[in-house]
């Protein structure tokens, strides 16, 4: 009798665990939903701003001085690069992390290890979205992406002593320098406005692939509840 | 009392194209537009229907400032073949600035490796010579100023900038401000040899240009390379700043110092106290306003070239509304357009 009932308890914290784990893979997905969501709003927006600035820098500056044929089309390096590595989930799968590796070029060799920085997606407490539709972009941002990429100022030092904040700076100057050197604050606010972008696409891809990882799970989970 | 005899004409002409501005009720309708369609459709009702009317859909921002830009172009170039002298060469001076960005526009793209056909179709139509597209071949301002510049009417320009460096990113940006304030400060001698009311009209309208360049140059170069003394090699000798404004402006490192300049002079102490602290964003449209409200006064007084000047400013700053009401149209951020419009009446 007591042993029937000790078995039956077992069996009741087994099932409530198995709940608890299905619960717990149920909110993690739910998050980075959420989150995948709240990102994608976050994209449009600053992408929106992005565009916006750099019509207004057009405006201040001349169609002359702000236009695709200013591009350069010489060889160089990339300023920034993705780096793309598998990151093992519970010992059991990977799934496909994405680092943006900026100013990854042989132009700023000089950089010392550490600086990529890693967006992987974190639970995302429930925030207010920023309003914004998707709001599309009637030029194609491909040919500007590259140009508008800079660092986040972090303050790590390189090995020649020169603070990553002066060579971000730096960079950030050189990318602009196509338009001339003497370039309207609004342009520089769309470059930060991209770059935002940028690290916002990370982000969104990371968390991508933990929700589709989530929903996996969940599946799973679904699954053998019924079997 | 003579000016009649060879300006009277043109100068009936040109008031008569001031009347063809958009009005703030046309302003009003664009703004509402949902589609660049419907600009099209407003526009067509107005003296830019005949340039816009063949274009075919989907419009584009950069068709309606181009064909806009076409006719400006059509009106100066009716100016300029009716013109006699001292006119026309004061009508030909209104062009050198863009002839000024043309030249850095190819020498730019050139040096970026870019098709000089591509950059050509992107000079504005205004600032147009001859041999413009030799530009490509030159290596340094030397090569520049052998090769294509010697025979144009930038030629009296290029003494301070003629270098055998190698042009660069920085050189290029040197050579465009010091072509830029070379042209000016000689246009403004222009303008006193003239005398009368087109010499106190001018002056007080290029004064006012080299100001607002000499703001735009000190706010640009805040964290660049720029160094102070060629920050202040690059303001022009005359207008109200110079030349103890500029010895201020020279050193300073944000936007609340060239404030704290520009708020000693009262002609500008109203365009800044439009501005919160910190802020730089709305200077552009408060300089355009102040350049408007003079532009517009021009046309005050008889008998003098400042209304042809006046008039050519005033359409370009009408074709940059129109660019703004466009890209916030077709960007859908209507509720941003009247953030760079500048309505001229």
């Amino acid at each position: 009798m007591m042993e029937d009932q000790e078995e039956k308890g077992n069996a009741e914290n087994g099932i409530g665990r198995q709940k608890q784990v299905k619960d717990e893979y149920l909110l993690q997905f739910l998050d980075s939903l959420d989150g995948y969501l709240t990102l994608l709003d976050s994209l449009s927006s600053t992408l929106s701003q992005g565009w916006l600035e750099l019509a207004s820098a057009r405006h201040a500056m001349g169609a002359s001085r702000i236009n695709g044929a200013l591009l350069d089309l010489k060889v160089h390096a990339a300023a920034t690069s993705l780096k793309v590595s598998e990151q093992d989930v519970d010992s059991m799968e990977s799934q496909p992390c994405f680092t943006l590796c900026k100013w990854a070029s042989s132009d700023n060799g000089e950089r010392s290890s550490g600086e990529e920085k890693s967006l992987s997606p974190q639970l995302r407490h429930r925030n207010n979205s920023q309003l914004s539709g998707i709001i599309s972009s009637p030029v194609s941002f491909s040919h500007f992406f590259n140009f508008f990429l800079s660092c986040e100022e972090e303050k790590v030092s390189t090995r020649t002593g020169t603070p990553l904040i002066l060579v971000d700076q730096q960079q950030r100057q050189k990318s602009l320098s196509v338009f001339g050197v003497l370039v309207s604050p609004k342009l520089r606010s769309a470059q930060l406005s991209f770059e935002r972008a940028l690290e916002t696409l990370v982000e969104i891809a990371n968390l991508h692939t933990t929700m589709l990882s989530m929903f996996e799970q969940v599946h799973k989970e679904l699954e053998n509840t019924n079997g | 009392m003579t000016f009649n005899i060879h300006g009277g004409y043109l100068e009936a002409i040109v008031r008569g194209y001031r009347a063809g501005l958009l009005t703030a009720a046309d302003y009003n309708n664009l703004c509402q537009c949902e589609t660049l369609d419907d600009i099209k459709m407003h526009l067509s009702a107005t003296e830019y229907g005949p340039y816009l009317q063949n274009e075919p859909s989907p419009l584009h921002t950069t068709t309606i400032v181009e064909k806009c830009t076409l006719k400006l172009v059509d009106e100066y170039k009716h100016m300029l073949c009716q013109a006699t002298e001292p006119l026309s060469t004061f009508l030909e001076y209104i062009t050198y600035g863009h002839m000024i960005d043309n030249v850095v526009l190819i020498v730019t793209g050139t040096l970026h490796e870019r098709d000089v056909q591509e950059l050509l179709e992107k000079c504005h139509p205004l600032g147009m010579f001859d041999s413009i597209a030799t530009l490509a071949v030159a290596q340094n301002m030397r090569e520049l100023y052998r090769l294509v510049l010697v025979d144009t009417p930038l030629a009296p320009y290029f003494s301070e900038c003629i270098t055998s460096e190698d042009l660069d990113d920085m050189n290029i940006e040197i050579m465009r401000n010091t072509l830029y304030k070379a042209y000016l400060e000689d246009f403004y001698k222009f303008c006193q040899k003239l005398g009368g009311a087109t010499a106190e009209i001018m002056s007080d309208l290029l004064a006012f240009e080299a100001d607002r360049r000499a703001v735009n140059i000190t706010i640009n170069s805040i964290g660049t390379e720029l160094t102070r003394d060629d920050r202040r090699k690059l303001y022009s000798n005359f207008g109200l700043l110079y030349p103890y404004g500029h010895e201020e402006l020279a050193v300073c490192e944000d936007i609340d110092q060239v404030r704290g300049v520009m708020e000693k002079y009262p002609p500008y102490q109203s365009i800044f106290s439009k501005l919160s602290y910190g802020e730089s964003q709305m200077l552009d449209k408060a300089f355009y306003e102040e350049e408007v409200k003079r532009l517009c006064l021009a046309f005050e007084q008889q008998f003098h070239y400042g209304v042809f000047f006046a008039y050519m400013r005033l359409r370009e700053q009408e074709i940059r509304n129109l660019m703004w009401i466009s890209e916030c149209v077709a960007q859908n951020q209507k509720s941003r357009v009247h953030d760079s419009v500048v309505f001229i009446f």
